[in-house]
């Protein structure tokens, strides 16, 4: 009952989130800041429409939004929040569900390649590079969790009795986690320091270049997909945070979201007191995230030997 | 047996046919093509019973009176078989249409003849069972593919790739023959089940030594520097054939050698790992810098042989560690990725023969927006790219996901073990990533978009004998990825021929497949329901056409699309000092300027070090003793008579 009470809260409250964002940047310039609820109204407005295709594409451009919406939405079927049983999970499906965003990430690319449009190819080149290495951040984590917990499952890492903890002996390797999560976060989301969600400026942009060409209930699919993916993320966060297992029912799910609207608002605070980076300074960035893990994983070898 | 070599005497007359009737260009082709088909199915039947029964088949016969050539089917040869049997045939149904003009029929059926020589020869190959048969159909398999490689021998290029392509092939048997004839020397006999009886020290000797010719023949990163030359110079087919199913040979050879060799030592593993991560990582970089599309293909084969070797250098290490899960998933990942590649890699071929016949060109930047008239065509590279980058639902993500799961399951081992398989999860999550960058590259740049030329505006569809094979190999491809436990049991099997390996239980490989192919069934079901639910948030919706958004400029032209050096470039630099880009800029001097120009390319770090640091040097040594040879022959019989005697006196 809880799994599939989860699964609903996710999938229906993953555009809530992001409002807050917007609330905490709001706060920070002094401004009142759009409704919370401005995600919502933004889908409802785009499903009434229609769409508009360029003559140059073809069928892999209407693939896009369909391949990345989906792909998103099987990771919420295997992530487990507040501790609840996932609905789906077996021993390795992290590393299907992370080669499932690349299937995403592939056609919003050949999407973006098929308009013609010379922004959208330099758009699409930033963001592979990009995410390939915040990949091998990501292997990295999961190299460092193996060897904490044995296990090579979302259901394993964040629920029953040998889950990852803050509060237990090593607990300490997490915070490097963490900061590097966060960090793989901002990048695989194109949030501030890596791209700039609300720039206006077509050459500077990364996701938000690649998606220019799409409207209407097309657009809906993108964006859904993309709270969903932000959702995921800042849960897997949201649960390295979170201290204790023992807790259930009301008063866990209560701690969760509140860490949750803490690792939103984290990121709104980014894009509040942080400029982006300039485009070569990028990879240097993802890859302090993996320098972390990559020393967490070395540090794994004294708590074993 | 007796059914296997029946299969191999079909394709023989398939040959043979071929050479006899090339005055009658279309009757040879259909009946090279039905003798082809037919003997490779006689094949996979012979494979078939032998993979499912556990005996070993063997046949032997008498060579020049003096040496014995003795051939044996056991399970690791039965696997590598299959994709000799099964990709074979489509490659020459391929050819039906892709060698379309009658006026070169002799030349046609030459090459029909070689083809033909390679099948039998890799088949024999796969079997050998004595060091002379092995070296001997060795030999065959490289001078067959060395003429099959020379076929537009009128080109400067392709002459040039032939040369450089025997040269590595004949270097790398020196090196065989070397090990082989040390090999004998300790155990005085031919047979290559003596091996085991070696003192351990050669036994690594003997395995390096061995691992120069095959790792030369498989395309490892430094030797892999002939295939970008002979892939793009062969015919399509050919490379599909050469690139898909030959170069595993180099594969069959590593593994059979470390069977039959029965040594665990560790450092077998470590050596091979490296390799793997080495030419994963860098083939697949410089497959982004490279713009002709077979080259790029090439070096996409350096970077799938590195995961193969990767798998297999997991497998070697589990088996010295005594972790047989590990040892296990890595080896079977390993065998399954090489089925895979012989899969997808010829189906990528094909593709790019048929751009090519059906728009005069290869090079990626003159190409665009070929997914609107080559329909057929365009869905099957869309199918090939997303396999080779090893996404979900796939085959190629199979295979990375079982040698995935060995290295995690390695991962509780200590010190430099744990570092070592550390590294290869991160290559391989690397590898990952950019092959999905050079394949939305390249198929975003070939076939989306615009067309970048006159040329690839009026591309046409190509025949049915052409589309065909792509859509078998697409389904086959598809087929694997939602349902991959027979396919994985069938891996698992070829692994009983190493002895030094317990094999995990059935029923554990099961239960990880079938998670597996569930995931995938998932994706695919969830993929149609997002389908249905698009349909239905379009229904009665206004749907426009008109231009892609330009960013308000209102003249777009299709030279301002993204070009394929670009998109590749900031990935290409960031591997600097391993991959040379050099730029030449003629500059601006004057105050009219006149015409500038820009070009960079992308080297080969390898093929550079190769020229400038050995065969530089070398020729300049051997150029001191040009004047031994002056071209008098009196003083040339007189160095016979020279030699001859001194060694009659000395020896």
């Amino acid at each position: 009952m809880e799994t599939y009470l989860s699964l609903a809260i996710a999938i229906l409250a993953a555009p809530l989130f992001p409002g807050i964002i917007l609330k905490v940047k709001a706060f920070f310039a002094g401004k009142k800041g759009p409704p919370l609820l401005i995600k919502y109204y933004i889908l409802a407005k785009l499903l009434r429409k229609g769409s508009v295709y360029s003559t140059s594409t073809s069928f892999v451009f209407q693939l896009g939004p369909i391949v990345s919406f989906a792909t998103a939405l099987i990771v919420l079927l295997f992530f487990p929040l507040a501790g609840a049983n996932p609905l789906l999970s077996f021993h390795g499906d992290v590393i299907v569900l992370f080669y499932l965003l690349g299937i995403g990430r592939f056609f919003t690319v050949v999407a973006a390649l098929d308009t013609a449009s010379p922004f959208e190819g330099m758009g699409a080149a930033r963001e592979v590079f990009f995410s390939c290495i915040a990949e091998i951040t990501v292997f990295a984590v999961l190299v460092v969790f193996y060897r904490l917990t044995g296990s090579l499952s979302f259901a394993e890492y964040f629920s029953g009795d040998n889950s990852i903890s803050l509060m237990s002996d090593k607990g300490a390797l997490l915070l490097l986690v963490i900061v590097s999560m966060f960090m793989v976060l901002l990048t695989e989301n194109s949030r501030v320091p890596v791209d700039d969600p609300a720039t206006h400026l077509e050459l500077t942009m990364i996701h938000e270049v690649m998606i220019l060409d799409h409207s209407g209930p097309d657009l809906a699919l993108i964006e859904l997909g993309a709270f969903y993916k932000l959702f995921f993320y800042s849960s897997f966060i949201a649960n390295l945070i979170y201290p204790l297992s023992s807790l259930s029912g009301f008063s866990s799910w209560a701690l969760f979201l509140g860490l949750l609207v803490l690792v939103y608002a984290a990121i709104g605070l980014t894009e509040s007191i942080m400029a982006r980076f300039k485009m070569n300074l990028v990879p240097q960035f993802i890859l302090t995230s993996f320098a972390l893990v990559f020393f967490a994983s070395i540090l794994t070898m004294g708590v074993f030997q | 047996m007796d059914i296997f070599l029946l299969s191999l005497s079909v394709v023989c007359a398939g040959g043979l046919f071929a050479l006899s009737t090339y005055r009658l260009f279309r009757l040879m082709k259909a009946g090279y093509i039905a003798l082809t088909l037919a003997g490779c199915l006689i094949g996979l039947y012979a494979v078939a019973t032998t993979l499912q029964s556990d005996e070993v088949v063997t046949f032997s016969g008498s060579w020049l009176h003096l040496f014995t050539l003795s051939f044996s089917l056991d399970a690791l040869s039965a696997f590598f078989l299959i994709p000799i049997f099964a990709v074979c045939p489509l490659a020459a149904l391929y050819n039906f249409h892709y060698m379309d003009k009658a006026a070169d029929s002799g030349r046609v059926a030459v090459n029909f003849f070689f083809l033909t020589l390679l099948i039998v020869s890799m088949a024999l190959v796969a079997t050998a069972d004595n060091i002379i048969s092995f070296a001997l159909s060795w030999e065959i398999m490289s001078l067959s593919s060395f003429f099959l490689v020379m076929h537009d021998y009128q080109k400067k290029e392709t002459r040039q790739a032939g040369y450089i392509y025997i040269l590595f092939t004949q270097a790398g048997a020196m090196f065989l023959f070397a090990a082989l004839a040390l090999a004998y020397s300790y155990t005085g006999s031919f047979a290559l089940s003596s091996f085991a009886t070696m003192p351990a020290s050669i036994k690594v000797v003997v395995f390096f030594l061995a691992l120069v010719c095959f790792g030369s023949k498989a395309g490892v990163f430094p030797l892999h520097t002939w295939l970008p030359h002979a892939h793009p110079a062969a015919p399509s087919a050919i490379s599909g054939v050469m690139s898909g199913v030959m170069i595993k040979m180099g594969i069959y050879g590593i593994i059979r050698l470390y069977g039959v060799l029965g040594a665990t030592d560790i450092i077998f593993g470590q050596v091979i790992l490296v390799l793997g991560m080495i030419s994963g990582v860098l083939g697949v970089v410089y497959a982004l810098g490279k713009q002709d599309l077979k080259k790029i293909l090439a070096y996409s084969s350096v970077e799938n042989i590195g995961i193969i070797l990767i798998g297999a250098g997991i497998g070697m290490i589990g088996i010295a560690v005594g972790d047989m899960v590990m040892a296990s998933f890595g080896f079977a990942g390993s065998l399954l990725h090489v089925f895979n590649h012989s899969l997808f890699k010829p189906l990528l071929f094909f593709g790019a023969g048929s751009v090519l016949h059906g728009t005069g060109t290869k090079n990626v930047d003159q190409l665009g927006g070929l997914v609107k008239r080559m329909t057929t065509t365009g869905k099957g590279f869309l199918f090939g790219s997303l396999a080779i980058s090893g996404l979900p639902p796939f085959n190629g993500f199979v295979s990375e996901f079982l040698i995935y799961f060995g290295a995690f399951h390695g991962l509780t081992q200590k010190g430099a073990t744990f570092i070592l398989i550390m590294l290869a999860i991160i290559s391989l999550a690397f590898i990952g990533g950019l092959a999905i960058s050079c394949f939305s590259r390249v198929f975003g740049l070939a076939f989306l978009g615009e067309p970048r030329s006159p040329e690839a505006a009026k591309a046409h569809e190509t025949d049915f004998s052409m589309t065909f094979p792509m859509v078998v190999l697409s389904a086959v491809c598809l087929l694997i990825g939602l349902f991959p436990d027979p396919f994985v049991q069938m891996a698992m099997l070829g692994l009983k021929s190493i002895t030094s390996l317990n094999l995990v239980e059935t029923s554990a490989v099961a239960v990880v497949t079938q998670n597996l192919g569930f995931a995938a069934r998932i994706f695919v079901g969830v993929f149609l329901f997002t389908v249905v639910l698009r349909k239905i948030f379009y229904r009665q919706k206004e749907i426009g056409s008109g231009g892609t958004w330009g960013c308000g400029f209102t003249q777009p032209t299709v030279r301002m699309q993204y070009t394929g050096t670009s998109y590749g470039m900031s990935i290409v630099e960031f591997f600097r000092p391993f991959v040379q880009v050099r730029t030449y800029y003629s500059g601006i001097s004057k105050i009219f300027p006149g015409r500038t120009t820009y070009e960079s390319r992308v080297d080969d770090i390898a093929e550079i070090t190769l020229v400038d640091r050995i065969v530089t040097p070398f020729v300049f040594l051997l150029g001191k003793f040009r004047w031994i040879q002056h071209g008098h022959i009196q003083l040339y019989i007189s160095y016979i008579i020279v030699t001859i005697i001194v060694l009659l006196l000395f020896m």
